[in-house]
């Protein structure tokens, strides 16, 4: 095909990003979950990383609304829909294929809303996102629209992780997988770095103690990191 | 005629139901609907067991189609330029200039290679007595054949051995059709399938058969049209000039400048690049003209005017009060007819004399009377029931076919097509947007 609309990218990025929120939420909700079992409350240290009040019950209820809740902005459930939301519409970009595992991923999340194990209900979900990506590796074979792809799962990894204070080394390496991805974009495009808001990320991003002081920055430089400002961050 | 299904395939297909459309589920096989305003996206019902056509029912309704696609197709290209057909008075100039299908902004315009219905769909029946009908021609943008194409990839999933015992013609074949239709209409570009967007009924089909065809599935605010020819605009601020336009959005909604002023999702002057052959439009605009429900009753006198030779499949018997003589027997005969309200399409409009009331059948025959043209009448065709499965029981419902035709360098018929049955035990009526259900179709292939 070789053509990409403007409407396409766009999707092509959420599709990115969101499919990235769903998987890295998860996986610090899982985490979470495992450190509620012999401790309560910890979730409003969580919940501080985004500014979100606290309006949950208890651990139960937290855990609850944040996975299966489609009407709060902040759940699995709601992020899976609009992940969906935007495959749906780049079936012939993405393969029928992967959009399938798109639909199990949402069918997984449904069963495991009444599931006696919650955390075991939900490994099959995170099978099911890296078979997305295998379907994204192994199906789409315009680099152009990979790197769209996997621009928005880059920003929004780096950007989760510097919200919930990563260990150094796990942002330092996401922060140079955006890197490569931001590279292949030629100058036209909306996805564009900004050449100011990228140095600073790696100056904070350099090295451990500037990353552990100024990570606040860095989540702004994120947030202005494409020089057009086209890209709804 | 009529096929009979091996006892051992027809238990393999019930019993693989659930597993088939599970899978169906999986590959997101849905339609969507707008019930009181509100826009649902539900999965189409699909009955695991077959409707199956042999080798030699298929060849002659193969033979039939293409005949009748190549009338059509003469047809269209007569309408738009001298309208031979009228002038030796075959069809009467009152059914062409009042068809709304009919679209004087296509006066004059050849297609390239003269082809104006590239994708065909027309709807048969089979009656007990094993004859197949026609109950009408869709020329413009018939949709359905991506269900039974799915489908039967996913039934050789679920229930294989059905397939080893039987010999069915693959049907898998039709995107490589569509390709090689859509390269035989391209003008020089890229292919492209026009989309109203995610809310349309058949959204899956557009992005499935793009999806398959190698094709960019495009919005109307993607493309624009500058010194007469069509392009796609890039994210990168560039253009990529489109060869051929598989438009799934109706006529008068295409270009603005040409046609409805107030279509929001249309391409202004995309009638000029079509004029000037820079784009091939499928199916061409203004062939509404051939598939109006009142031009069917002609189809059959087509045949032989342009090939000269007899129509091989027939048409359910028709009667057009336009004819005074067809007014006085519909009017005689109204509550054994089928009404058909020429405007209307999708299973509206249809109306079965024998559900009305007295008064009802009365109060009709006046708006016959009044506007004689608007309705087709036909004799109910017995048709013949199909077993389907109903809740673990298998149960006889009405069903229909759509075949599809593909008007390439070649007229070719697909070797499949779709079955669509009514969910209620009293109706005829199969359309998914009324609750039906499809089926696949097996052409075996000895």
């Amino acid at each position: 095909m070789g053509t990409i609309s403007l409407e396409h990218s766009d999707r092509l990025y959420w599709l990115g990003r969101y499919t990235e929120r769903v998987f890295t939420t998860l996986k610090s909700l899982q985490s979470l979950y495992d450190q509620m079992i012999d401790k309560s409350h910890k979730y409003e240290e969580y919940l501080a990383y985004f500014g979100l009040d606290n309006v949950y019950e208890n651990n139960n209820d937290f855990i609850k609304k944040f996975l299966y809740d489609a009407n709060n902005p902040n759940s699995i459930a709601f992020s899976l829909e609009r992940t969906y939301d935007n495959g749906i519409v780049l079936r012939e970009e993405i393969s029928t294929e992967a959009l399938s595992f798109l639909q199990l991923a949402k069918d997984t999340l449904i069963k495991s809303k009444n599931s006696k194990n919650t955390r075991l209900s939900l490994l099959p979900l995170e099978d099911l996102l890296f078979g997305f990506w295998g379907c994204i590796a192994d199906n789409v074979y315009d680099d152009e629209i990979k790197n769209i792809i996997y621009c928005g799962k880059s920003v929004e990894r780096l950007d989760l992780y510097l919200r919930m204070k990563y260990p150094f080394n796990e942002v330092e390496k996401a922060f140079t997988i955006l890197c490569k991805n931001l590279r292949n974009f030629s100058k036209n495009t909306p996805y564009r770095y900004n050449t100011k808001y990228l140095s600073d990320l790696v100056e904070i991003i350099g090295t451990k103690d500037d990353y552990e002081n100024n990570s606040q920055k860095a989540i702004f430089s994120l947030e202005h990191i494409f020089e057009e400002m086209k890209v709804n961050i | 005629m009529s096929a009979e299904i091996n006892n051992n395939q027809f238990t393999q297909a019930v019993g693989s139901a659930d597993e088939i459309n599970e899978l169906l589920r999986r590959y997101g096989v849905k339609f969507g609907i707008y019930k009181n305003g509100t826009f649902k996206e539900q999965f189409f019902p699909f009955d695991p067991i077959p409707r199956v056509i042999t080798a030699q029912d298929f060849i002659s309704i193969e033979k039939g189609l293409v005949q009748r696609v190549n009338a059509l197709n003469e047809f269209l290209f007569d309408i738009y330029h001298e309208k031979k057909i009228v002038k030796d008075g075959i069809i009467p100039e009152d059914f062409i200039y009042i068809s709304s299908g009919y679209l004087a902004q296509c006066e004059g315009i050849t297609p390239k290679n003269k082809i104006y219905s590239h994708i065909s769909g027309i709807d048969l029946v089979q009656a007990k007595n094993g004859e197949w009908y026609i109950l009408e021609d869709n020329l413009r943008i018939p949709s359905g054949a991506s269900y039974p194409l799915i489908a039967r990839e996913l039934t050789r999933i679920a229930c294989s051995d059905a397939f080893t015992e039987n010999k069915v013609v693959d049907n898998r074949n039709y995107a490589q059709l569509l390709k090689d239709t859509m390269d035989n209409a391209n003008c020089g570009g890229i292919r492209a399938i026009l989309t109203p967007g995610r809310y349309n009924a058949a959204y899956f089909e557009h992005s499935y058969l793009a999806e398959l065809t190698d094709s960019v599935l495009v919005q109307n605010d993607e493309l624009f049209v500058e010194d007469n020819i069509l392009y796609h605009k890039t994210y990168s601020g560039g253009k990529t000039r489109i060869g051929v336009l598989y438009r799934r959005i109706a006529d008068e909604y295409l270009d603005p400048l040409n046609f409805l002023p107030e279509s929001l999702i249309g391409i202004p002057n995309l009638m000029e690049a079509y004029r000037s052959v820079n784009v091939g439009i499928i199916n061409a605009p203004g062939n509404g003209v051939a598939d109006d429900k009142g031009i069917y009753y002609f189809v059959p006198k087509m045949i032989k005017y342009y090939l000269g030779e007899e129509p091989i499949l027939k048409n359910a018997p028709t009667y057009l009060p336009f004819y005074s003589e067809d007014r006085k027997y519909v009017l005689d005969n109204l509550d054994k007819l089928v009404i058909k309200d020429v405007a209307e399409a999708g299973g509206y409009g249809v109306v079965f004399g024998n559900e009305l009331s007295k008064e009802k059948l009365s109060e009709f025959k006046e708006t016959i009377i009044a506007e004689p043209r608007r309705f087709i009448a036909q004799e109910v065709i017995d048709f013949l029931d199909l077993p389907i499965l109903d809740n673990g029981e298998t149960v006889m419902r009405k069903a229909d076919l759509r075949a599809f035709v593909l008007s390439g360098k070649e007229t070719k018929v697909w070797a499949s097509g779709l079955t669509r049955f009514s969910r209620n035990p009293n109706s005829f009526v199969v359309n998914s947007s009324q609750g039906g259900g499809f089926k696949d179709t097996w052409v075996l292939s000895r």
